[in-house]
């Protein structure tokens, strides 16, 4: 997963889930982008180098935080830019499935 | 590890094992002939994986179910990639093509032989082999809530029959290929090969002469070249052309790719719901062009198809089992294509829905909240970004403004007609019995060959017109 991808995958996965079960996410999240059609993957791939350039810099000047990460996310979620809204939709779609497949016991 | 490489020769060669490849092999190898499978993907005991689960997708599905025709809006698709293909993980449910589509096609495409008499022989034949029957008792609650609201609304409804057999307790078995037609097959004498990527068609003076593909045994991989006096390619509507363009066969082949896209709602009730199966009521009252019926709703599922509607979806969630998820379904005029793009292992594939699609889908969308809030249901959450969720009649005519292109999320397990058949050289890849045109010994046998979409599951069409074309094969060679 890039950089951008694991963010994402942090702001939308439960809060009431263990280090356990969020790390099986996380893992499901990586083994199903890899397993997506090349171009998929790469078209994902480039949304997220593109999406994730300004908060890369941010975390690059220290100037970061999970809070404000959680907010875009947020926004992106029902962007009217539908690229954004896809993106976030798809990496959605896969956190939720394995939080209530794989991992609903695993609470904190 | 990698060996240089191995042989085989056989007389007709399957390539893919889903629904119409098994129903090819079974026919051929009982008609005598030699007859090899290849199948991309693993043999897997169908016992082995629980249905709709995450490790089915994982075991049996392309790419883990995450493929998607490219357009706006896009719309996601699966297919299987294990022996018996999509067989192995659809809902089982069964249809005939209806009569008035086999006619029309008949003649649109100008099809010999091609007509509801004749493909309901066939499909006679197969529902026999493979034993296409109705629940025995009472339907589960999921899916009696569909007919008790089509009912209350003066719609029809009915039960679809379904690949299934029953034991004398109720309790059913899908009758998926590898429990069917693929052991019959091989009986019969036909040989399976599993875990065999086909690449290409080596081709010479019209005739398929080589087939090269690569295997894996034991965790070991090995290229393999098969020599076949006929060759069949019924890899589905997606992975069919994407090997015929791959092996420089492109007239007719990818272009008008046909699906029935499907708009979803959470449906939350007062009560607790069955999660196992999927509902078998469909709601025919606007059919063929519209479908109204029930989606796998493990808890996985339902998560998925809440948070398509709101990010505020936790609290829905946190009462489960009271959730279920349906559809509505469409037979689309838009069209798609396949492209197999050199250097890229999948194909690329795109679809273009029509105005007239978007807003047969907003209508699907509201006829199945009618049909929901009918049937009892307290809470709709559409499969549509901050669409509306609805409490009462009230409030479905907000959707039909908040269907729009970058909106609604769509998916299709239905995927047809990307090599159309049919003696109209201008529209179609292959002749009136799936012969690739051009290509004397080479035929096609699957989705891809049906002329449009069916705007039912398409497996027993695609089943009747395997079993027809076999047939005529043994009769003419």
């Amino acid at each position: 997963m890039l950089w951008l991808e694991r963010e994402v995958v942090a702001s939308l996965v439960s809060p009431e889930l263990d280090d356990e079960g969020r790390s099986v996410v996380e893992r499901y999240v990586d083994e199903s982008l890899q397993s997506m059609p090349d171009h998929l993957r790469a078209g994902v791939a480039a949304e997220s180098l593109v999406f994730g350039a300004w908060p890369r810099l941010q975390d690059a000047l220290g100037r970061y935080d999970r809070r404000s990460m959680d907010a875009r996310v947020e926004r992106w979620k029902t962007s009217r830019f539908d690229p954004v809204r896809q993106y976030v939709r798809l990496i959605q779609s896969l956190v939720v499935f394995a939080e209530h497949e794989l991992a609903p016991g695993m609470t904190r | 590890m990698r060996s240089s490489g191995a042989s085989i020769d056989t007389e007709v060669l399957v390539i893919g094992s889903g629904a119409g490849g098994a129903a090819t092999a079974s026919t051929l190898a009982a008609g005598g002939r030699d007859v090899t499978v290849v199948e991309e993907g693993p043999w897997i005991d169908p016992d082995a994986v629980e249905p709709f689960s995450l490790e089915e997708m994982a075991t049996k599905y392309r790419h883990r179910g995450l493929a998607a025709a490219l357009g706006n809006p896009a719309i996601a698709f699966a297919e299987g990639r294990c022996v018996g293909g999509s067989t192995e993980i659809n809902s089982g449910l069964y249809h005939r093509l209806p009569e008035t589509l086999a006619e029309s096609w008949g003649k649109e495409y100008a099809i010999d032989e091609f007509n509801a008499r004749t493909l309901d022989t066939y499909a006679q034949r197969i529902e026999a082999e493979l034993t296409v029957s109705r629940l025995p008792g009472a339907p589960p609650p999921s899916s009696a809530l569909l007919e008790r609201g089509a009912t209350k609304l003066g719609w029809q409804a009915v039960e679809y029959e379904r690949v299934f057999r029953y034991d004398a307790a109720g309790r059913g078995v899908k009758q998926t290929m590898t429990r069917t037609l693929l052991p019959r097959a091989m009986k019969a004498g036909a040989k399976v090969i599993p875990n065999c990527r086909v690449r290409r068609l080596v081709r010479r003076d019209g005739r398929v002469i080589a087939v090269r593909g690569r295997r894996t045994v034991n965790g070991a991989t090995e290229d393999l070249t098969i020599r076949a006096d006929h060759v069949f390619v019924c890899a589905g509507a997606i992975q069919t052309p994407a090997l015929l363009q791959r092996s420089g066969i492109r007239a007719g082949i990818g272009s008008g790719l046909k699906v029935h896209p499907m708009i979803k709602i959470a449906a939350r009730f007062p009560h607790p719901l069955d999660h196992g199966g999927v509902p078998m009521q469909v709601i025919t009252e606007f059919g063929p062009n519209l479908s109204i019926g029930g989606s796998a709703s493990r808890r996985g599922q339902i998560a998925m198809a809440l948070a398509d509607a709101t990010s505020d979806y936790r609290h829905a969630l946190e009462d489960w089992e009271h959730v279920s998820v349906y559809y509505a379904a469409i037979r689309s005029e838009g069209r798609g294509r396949v492209v197999a793009v050199p250097g890229l292992r999948a194909p690329v594939v795109t679809y273009r829905l029509t105005e007239g699609d978007m807003s047969r889908l907003a209508r699907g969308l509201v006829h199945l909240g009618e049909v929901l809030l009918a049937s009892g249901a307290t809470e709709l959450y559409p499969s549509v970004a901050d669409g509306p969720i609805v409490r009462g009649p009230e409030g479905l005519a907000a959707w039909w403004d908040a269907v729009t292109r970058n909106r609604t999320n769509l998916m299709t397990v239905h995927l047809t007609s990307s090599v159309r058949m049919g003696e109209d050289r201008s529209r179609t890849g292959a002749d009136s019995f799936g012969r690739v045109w051009g290509i004397e010994n080479l035929r096609v046998g699957d989705a891809s060959l049906v002329p449009d979409a069916p705007g039912v599951n398409p497996q027993g069409t695609i089943m009747a017109i395997a079993a027809r074309n076999s047939d005529q094969f043994l009769s003419a060679t």
